[in-house]
C-alpha cells in the first residue's frame, strides 16, 4: 500500500462540515422526533388526542407562525444532513467502497440540500407569512 | 479420574507451500484450570507439532504480543482462560483485518506505520535548555491523558474495527488514542503537527463509532471515546478559531 | 505471485515470502451480535427519512386548502409511524447514550462524569418531548 499518498498530509475540512451537520441533525432529530411520531404518526390518528394537525383550521393556523417554520426546517435539513451522512456510510459498512468518493458525497449531501430546498419552497407556500 | 482433554482448532499457512490458511486440529491435555490459550499453544508446538508458529512473549498480558482471534474474537491469548471454552473447542486464528505471513503470524507493518504518522513524542515549539530543568506536571495533568497512554500495541482494536477491515488506510484506533494521548499532553505542543493526519479523509471521519474497538481492549483504552473526542474538538476549532481551544 | 482470494505482496520483514490477504466477508456484521446492534442503529435513518417526507407531504396538503387537505388516518399510516416510532426510539436512545462519551467538560476544574452527561441529555429529551407535545395538543381543538 502507497503510504506516500497526498491523502494523508491535510485536513478534510468537507469531512469535518459532514460530521459537524450529521451530529447536530442527529442530536436534534433524537431530542424531538419520537414524540413528533408519537403524537402525529400514533395517537392523533388513533383518536386518542386532539392533535393540531387533525383539523384544516388548527393545522394551517400554526404553519403560518414563522418561529414554527424555523423550527420544522432546522428539524428537516439537519436531519437529512444526519440520514445522508449515515446511509452513505452503512453503504461502505455494506461492502459498497464507492460511497466514499465525491461523487457520492455529492449525491447524498445533495440530496440534503435539495431537500432542505424543498422544505423552504413548502414552507413559504403553506400558509404564507 | 479420565484426564480433561480438549481440542485446539488453529490456522496454518506456510506461505511456500499452501494457497491459502487452513484449520488443524490438536488434541491436548487439559489439565489445570489456570491454564490459558497460550498455554495450549505452548503445549501444541513443544510436544505436538513443533512447526507452528504464534507471537508471544510476556505470557501476562502487558507486552501485547500474543493477540489472535479466540473463537472469532480478539483477545491477547495469555488472556483467554481456557475453563471458559472447554468443553467446547477452541479455535486460534491470526487477528483479523491483517495480511498472514505464516500461520498465527500477522503483517504489522502497517499498524507501525499509523503509529509513528501522529508524531508520538512531545513536541514543543522550543526546549527548555537543559539548565532549565525538567517540564513540571500535576498529577491531575497526567490525569488528563492517562487512560490513553496505557495502550500495549496489541492491535485487537484494529482486529475487531469492522471500517478498518474494510478501508486498510483508516488510520484506527491506537493510532487515534495515542495521538489524542500527546495532545492532551501538557508539555506537548504539537497538536497542530498532527492533525493533518488525524483530520484527514482517512483519519477521524472515517469512525462510524461501532465501538468494538473498545470493547475488546484489555487495557481499558477506550479508543472509541478519544476518537470521538478528536473529532469533537477538531470541529471545534475550526468552528471557533480563537475560543475553546484545548491547551 | 497471485493468491486466489487474497493479495500478493511483499512481506514486510524483508525477505520475498508471499503474505495472503483475507476478504472482509461482506455479512461481517451478522457474526456478531454487538456488530448487527450496530446496523439496526445506523439503519435508523431509513425509516426516520421516510417519516420525516410524509410530514413534509403533510403539510405540503394544508397548502391546497380545506378542500383538499385530509389527516392521515389509515390504519396501514399507524403501523408505519408504529414502526418508525420503534426505530427512532433506538436512535434517541444510543445516540444520547454514546453523547456522554464524546462530550468532556469540566465545572470548577473536575471532569464532568459522563453518567452526568448522558443524565442530562436524557433529561434534555424528555423536556423538549414534553414542551412539543403540549405544543401539538395543546393547539388542537
Amino acid at each position: 500500500m502507497n503510504h506516500d499518498s497526498a491523502k494523508g498530509t491535510k485536513p478534510a475540512i468537507s469531512h469535518l462540515i459532514w460530521w459537524f451537520l450529521f451530529a447536530n441533525g442527529g442530536g436534534l432529530a433524537a431530542l424531538v422526533l419520537p414524540v413528533h411520531i408519537l403524537v402525529q404518526g400514533v395517537l392523533g390518528p388513533l383518536g386518542v388526542v386532539h392533535v393540531v394537525d387533525r383539523k384544516y383550521d388548527t393545522w394551517i393556523s400554526i404553519l403560518g407562525n414563522p418561529i414554527v417554520k424555523l423550527y420544522l426546517l432546522a428539524l428537516i435539513s439537519l436531519a437529512f444532513f444526519h440520514f445522508a451522512h449515515r446511509l452513505r456510510y452503512f453503504l461502505v459498512d455494506l461492502g459498497v467502497p464507492a460511497a466514499r468518493t465525491l461523487p457520492a458525497q455529492v449525491i447524498f449531501y445533495g440530496g440534503a440540500v435539495a431537500v432542505t430546498g424543498v422544505t423552504i419552497w413548502v414552507l413559504l407556500t403553506t400558509a404564507p407569512i | 479420574m479420565a484426564e480433561k482433554r480438549i481440542t485446539i482448532r488453529t490456522t496454518r499457512f506456510d506461505p511456500e507451500k499452501d494457497k491459502a490458511p487452513r484449520l488443524q486440529s490438536y488434541d491436548i491435555p487439559f489439565s489445570d484450570e489456570s491454564m490459558v490459550v497460550l498455554d495450549a499453544l505452548n503445549h501444541i508446538k513443544a510436544h505436538v507439532d513443533g512447526s507452528l508458529s504464534y507471537r508471544w512473549s510476556c505470557r501476562m498480558g502487558i507486552c501485547g504480543s500474543c493477540g489472535m482471534m479466540v473463537n472469532g474474537v480478539p483477545k491477547l491469548t495469555c488472556n483467554a482462560f481456557m475453563r471458559d471454552y472447554w468443553p467446547r473447542s477452541i479455535t486460534v486464528e491470526p487477528l483479523q483485518n491483517f495480511p498472514i505471513v505464516r500461520d498465527l503470524v500477522i503483517d504489522m507493518e502497517d499498524f507501525m506505520h499509523k503509529l509513528k504518522s501522529i508524531k508520538p513524542w512531545i513536541i514543543r515549539n522550543q526546549e527548555y535548555p537543559l539548565g532549565a530543568g525538567e517540564h513540571r506536571q500535576t498529577m491531575d495533568q497526567i490525569d488528563e491523558f492517562r487512560q490513553f497512554s496505557e495502550c500495549i500495541n496489541c492491535m485487537l482494536c484494529y482486529a475487531a474495527c469492522p471500517v478498518y477491515g474494510l478501508n486498510n488506510e483508516f488510520l484506527g484506533p491506537a493510532a487515534t488514542a495515542l495521538a489524542r494521548r500527546y495532545n492532551l499532553d501538557s508539555r506537548d505542543q504539537g497538536l497542530k503537527d498532527r492533525l493533518p493526519v488525524l483530520a484527514n479523509a482517512e483519519g477521524v471521519w472515517e469512525c462510524s463509532f461501532v465501538g468494538e474497538c473498545s470493547v475488546v481492549c484489555p487495557k481499558g483504552v477506550d479508543p472509541a471515546k478519544a476518537i470521538q473526542q478528536t473529532k469533537l474538538d477538531t470541529t471545534t476549532r475550526f468552528v471557533l478559531p480563537y475560543g475553546n481551544r484545548e491547551g | 505471485m497471485t493468491l486466489p482470494g487474497g493479495d500478493a505482496a511483499a512481506a514486510s520483514t524483508g525477505s520475498a515470502t508471499r503474505v495472503y490477504k483475507p476478504e472482509m466477508p461482506r455479512g461481517w456484521w451478522l457474526r456478531r451480535r454487538h456488530y448487527f446492534q450496530y446496523m439496526v442503529r445506523e439503519f435508523t435513518a431509513v425509516p426516520m427519512a421516510l417519516w420525516l417526507l410524509w410530514l413534509l407531504y403533510e403539510i405540503q396538503r394544508a397548502a391546497g386548502g380545506p378542500k383538499v387537505y385530509y389527516p392521515s388516518v389509515s390504519p396501514a399510516f399507524i403501523v408505519f409511524s408504529v414502526i418508525c416510532l420503534g426505530f427512532a426510539l433506538y436512535h434517541s436512545i444510543t445516540f444520547l447514550s454514546l453523547a456522554g462519551v464524546i462530550i468532556h467538560l469540566k465545572f470548577m476544574g473536575k471532569a464532568v462524569p459522563p453518567r452526568a452527561i448522558v443524565a442530562a441529555m436524557f433529561g434534555l429529551w424528555l423536556v423538549a418531548s414534553v414542551v412539543i407535545a403540549a405544543v401539538l395538543i395543546g393547539f388542537a381543538r
